[in-house]
């Protein structure tokens, strides 16, 4: 027993020791950010739900109040780059993923910022210029298990291109939706070249239904329209939680886009920015993103979908403007036959 | 200037243009007239200019570029283009040409005959218009897709056929929905034509032995030509630059518009080529405007066709006899189509944990939790009260301008009174994402700051919407006789007097038509607004956007269910101001 207490004291004066200096910053930095206004702008496409449980715990922990604008990653990067070489940027944070962040950081956009936070993150889920890569958005196979019992469903991408999954399967617009080109164009990484060229050819032999974006996609599985769709895989955990019949295939890796969030060099609140980047990196926050369905990158944090921990996650490649306009007129060859 | 004035001109001292600036000057309607002109020539042209600056460079806004023809080139250079406005044109043709079919029925049965309930069915043809119109096309996608559409589904379950008989996902499927989501404004304007044309002709024709179909066939459609014209072009414009309905009906049946071709290389490209996006955007507008151009036309034989006096008459009810009961069921029918199958699938939609096909089992699951939310939410509740500001302030102000301008180009014989209509429907043409970028550019670094505000919300709908409330009141103005307004300038009364003793009551009818059109739209609009709004001005358009987008639809629809109700009260304390059914 008093081994314990002083093994526990210890502990706890290491503790002290450790993180008084980071919370002597945090109280500086909530003083100063409260001294310019007391709330921070956050553009995004993070999922305003997810947000909103992060802000609340926020406000809770810091007193400041933090406001959301939420859009598609390209009308965040619009809207943000319009006000930016306009002169008016109105944010002090983007969260949203890799692709438009570049375009932005390349544009001047972002300041250098080394959150305290980014320590407990993987060093090769670092960006030297847009900080940890706070979670991976990851896109598999998801189906409707009340249409297609779990022993029929496919179990390897080729597996799509049996004959028995015609007319069912659902998947965005390659030629459209922008994540989606981006997906197709980065299947090598999982199969070499020449096979993901021949099975881009025989998936858009296999007439899937071309919808909008991932979303809508997983939205006809839940409904049992088409009962397979290639999206994100969260949602298998974020309709299954409403009641609806979803799995995913346990593909062996899986592709998908890292998100981040980088602190604009013309924010208005630059210290509520920065409070607000070390608390959404933090342990907390990173824990009520995984507990939503979240595949964060926070060590040892999972999302509660069943063999999370497992899933293999390959970031997809990033294409430049000439690159998509590339892809997209190749993919419309191919898929809108 | 003619040849005679210059020569007047030559001959008069200097003097003379500035004291005619002088008479000018000091006639109260001239004066209104440049205040009206300076606020529409700003909101219209200001944003326009950039759309159009932008059209010219290769670089986005807020970068130097250099003058280019290139985005236009690569626009309609392509052989493709040309091939997808004839598809725009087919699709744009069937919805206008079904809408307004369905607002003709529909109007006549509600407005000439002695069909029962007609009021009740006047009253919700009105209501489609508050749903947005994605919901809409959701509903009718939920209903009739193939594989388990729920008319589909209960087909096959009931014949024990093998497949349902109707694909959404086709040009007759998106021409359908789209018919459907464009009746409402349809319906407005037949629906005041109808209550304004002079009765003498059909009862002429009825006393030299015609029946009540042969004066409806020979006299009363003729009669309504113009306004059906009117109403077909304005709707025709409206489907050809819609992307909601073809975004999901569209795409999974692998037809392409115009629109869907813009989305693909110009606005969902990455990154958005907004030079582009505003190529297209002009070329839109030229076609939208030459269709304006001829629904002007149009519009101005309506103006002679009513034949109308100050003094009160309503034209004469049809008795259908026997038949009426047979109206009455047309219309419900319609009205089901319209209003009551898309809003049950929304219920149902709000009362499910997710949508799927109901079973029996489903009424065990049944939840209020998407009311809750909004029960629970202080952001829903904000978004709430922004909106019916906006709905309120907005379509108020809106209608003010649509009513001054509307007297100015029907009334007046100002010289330039044609081109201040022309610069309302500006906008207007604009497709809706388009016209946000316009709005963002000229905004963002004005000098008065109304950017991210929501000032500038109230801004961009009066700029797009004004075209609807100036349809809805010069119908009522062209009804007013001048005698009305002569006698009481005879009896000493200024303009301002008049206009507010005798031209005010008088246009109420129409002012609040459209009044209640717009303040509907402004309830839930979100495509010119999603750029301008800020977190802390957020109004319930933008806010069931991104519920939309995060995959809440349980959401979206308990809340476009409450905003149904929020509106039909608006209309019928509305209605209660206005002498609209008597007119």
């Amino acid at each position: 027993m008093l081994r314990n207490l002083k093994a526990f004291l210890i502990f706890l004066a290491l503790t002290l020791v450790i993180s008084g200096p980071a919370f002597a910053q945090d109280a500086k930095l909530i003083e100063a950010a409260k001294k310019e206004g007391g709330k921070v702008v956050l553009y995004g496409s993070l999922e305003s739900d997810t947000v909103e449980a992060v802000r609340k715990a926020f406000q809770k922990k810091t007193g400041i109040e933090a406001e959301y604008w939420r859009a598609s990653a390209t009308k965040v990067m619009d809207r943000a780059l319009s006000e930016y070489r306009a002169g008016r940027p109105l944010f002090d944070v983007i969260l949203t993923n890799d692709n438009p962040l570049q375009i932005m950081q390349k544009q001047g956009v972002f300041a250098k910022y080394e959150s305290p936070s980014a320590k407990d993150f993987p060093k090769d889920a670092i960006d030297p210029n847009l900080g940890p890569r706070y979670r991976n958005v990851i896109i598999g196979i998801v189906y409707n298990k009340g249409v297609i019992k779990s022993a029929d469903a496919p179990k390897s991408l080729e597996d799509l291109l049996k004959p028995q999954y015609k007319g069912k399967l659902v998947m965005p617009d390659p030629t459209q939706h922008t994540t989606t080109t981006q997906w197709v164009a980065s299947l090598f990484k999982l199969m070499g070249k020449e096979k993901s060229d021949k099975f881009i050819r025989d998936l858009a032999g296999m007439k899937p239904i071309l919808v909008e974006s991932l979303l809508p996609a997983a939205e006809r599985v839940t409904t049992g329209e088409t009962p397979i769709a290639i999206t994100y895989v969260k949602y298998a955990f974020i309709f299954g939680q409403k009641g609806a019949p979803m799995d995913y295939v346990r593909l062996e890796k899986m592709l998908g886009d890292g998100h981040y969030a980088p602190l604009s060099n013309k924010a208005p609140h630059p210290n509520a920015g920065k409070t607000f980047i070390d608390f959404f990196l933090g342990d907390e926050s990173m824990n009520i993103m995984a507990r939503m369905g979240e595949f964060v990158n926070r060590k040892g944090v999972f999302p509660p979908l069943p063999d999370a921990d497992k899933i293999q996650f390959v970031e997809m490649l990033d294409l430049d403007t000439k690159g998509f306009a590339e892809k997209k007129k190749e993919y419309a060859k191919i898929f809108l036959r | 200037m003619n040849h005679r004035s210059v020569a007047a001109g030559r001959d008069l001292p200097a003097g003379w243009a500035l004291s005619r600036a002088g008479i000018f000057l000091t006639q109260p309607i001239n004066l209104i007239f440049l205040g009206v002109a300076g606020i529409i020539a700003f909101l219209s042209l200001y944003p326009t200019f950039f759309l159009i600056y932008g059209s010219l460079t290769d670089a986005p806004l807020g970068v130097p570029g250099h003058f280019t023809l290139n985005n236009y080139i690569r626009a309609y250079s392509d052989p493709e283009t040309y091939r997808l406005i004839v598809t725009s044109f087919v699709f744009g043709l069937g919805a206008s040409g079904l809408s307004v079919v369905l607002a003709l029925t529909l109007a006549w049965i509600t407005i000439r005959t002695n069909a029962p309930f007609s009021r009740l069915f006047e009253l919700t043809a009105i209501v489609p218009n508050i749903m947005p119109p994605i919901l809409i096309a959701i509903s009718w996608v939920l209903l009739l897709n193939p594989n388990n559409g729920l008319i589909n589904a209960s087909l096959v379950k009931l014949f024990g056929w093998q497949q349902g008989p109707f694909n959404i996902y086709s040009l007759p499927g998106l021409i359908f929905v789209e018919g459907l989501i464009l009746t409402p404004l349809a319906f407005l304007i037949i629906a005041a034509a109808l209550k304004s044309m002079d009765p003498a002709l059909e009862e002429s024709a009825k006393t030299l032995g015609s029946s009540e179909f042969g004066v409806a066939r020979r006299i009363t459609l003729p009669l309504m030509r113009p306004a059906i014209l009117a109403a077909g072009t304005l709707n025709f414009v409206r489907a050809v630059e819609s992307f909601d309905t073809p975004a999901i009906i569209a795409l999974p049946a692998r037809i392409e518009v115009f629109t869907t071709k813009i989305w693909r290389e110009a606005l969902g490209s990455f990154p958005t080529n907004h030079n582009l996006a505003a190529t297209y955007g002009v070329g839109i507008l030229v076609i939208a405007l030459l269709f304006v151009y001829l629904y002007r036309r149009f519009t101005s034989q309506i103006e002679s066709f009513s034949t109308v006096t100050g003094k009160g008459f309503r034209p004469h009810q049809i008795d259908l006899g026997p038949w009426k009961y047979s109206a009455s069921l047309v219309a419900l029918l319609l009205l089901i189509l319209m209003v009551v199958l898309p809003f049950l699938v929304l219920l149902l939609v709000a009362l499910l944990p997710y949508y799927h096909v109901p079973t029996w089992q489903t009424w065990q699951n049944l939840t209020l939790d998407n009311f809750r939310y909004i029960w629970d939410t202080s952001r829903v509740h904000r978004a709430f009260a922004n909106s019916l500001f906006l709905a309120l302030v907005g379509a108020s102000v809106c209608m003010l301008l649509a009513a001054l301008t509307s007297y100015i180009t029907v009334r007046t014989k100002i010289a330039a009174r044609g081109l201040l209509e022309g610069l309302v429907f500006i906008p207007w043409a604009f497709p809706g994402t388009a016209l946000a970028l316009g709005l963002l550019w000229a905004y963002v670094d004005f000098p008065i700051p109304v950017y991210a505000t929501i000032w500038i919300i109230m801004i961009a709908y009066v700029t797009r919407f004004l075209p609807y409330g100036l349809r809805a009141v010069s119908s009522t103005i062209i009804q007013i006789h001048k005698e009305l307004e002569e006698a009481s300038v005879a009896c000493g009364a200024g303009f301002f007097a008049t206009f507010r003793r005798i031209l005010i009551p008088m246009m109420r009818p129409g002012v609040m038509a459209g009044w209640i059109i717009l303040a509907t739209i402004f309830m839930r609009e979100f495509s010119a607004t999603l750029f301008l709004y800020s977190p802390s001005a957020e109004p319930l358009g933008p806010l069931l956007y991104f519920l939309y987008l995060d995959g809440m639809r349980g959401r979206v629809a308990a809340i476009g269910l409450v905003i149904s109700v929020i509106s039909i009260l608006l209309i019928a304390v509305a209605q209660r101001f206005s002498r609209w059914e008597k007119s």
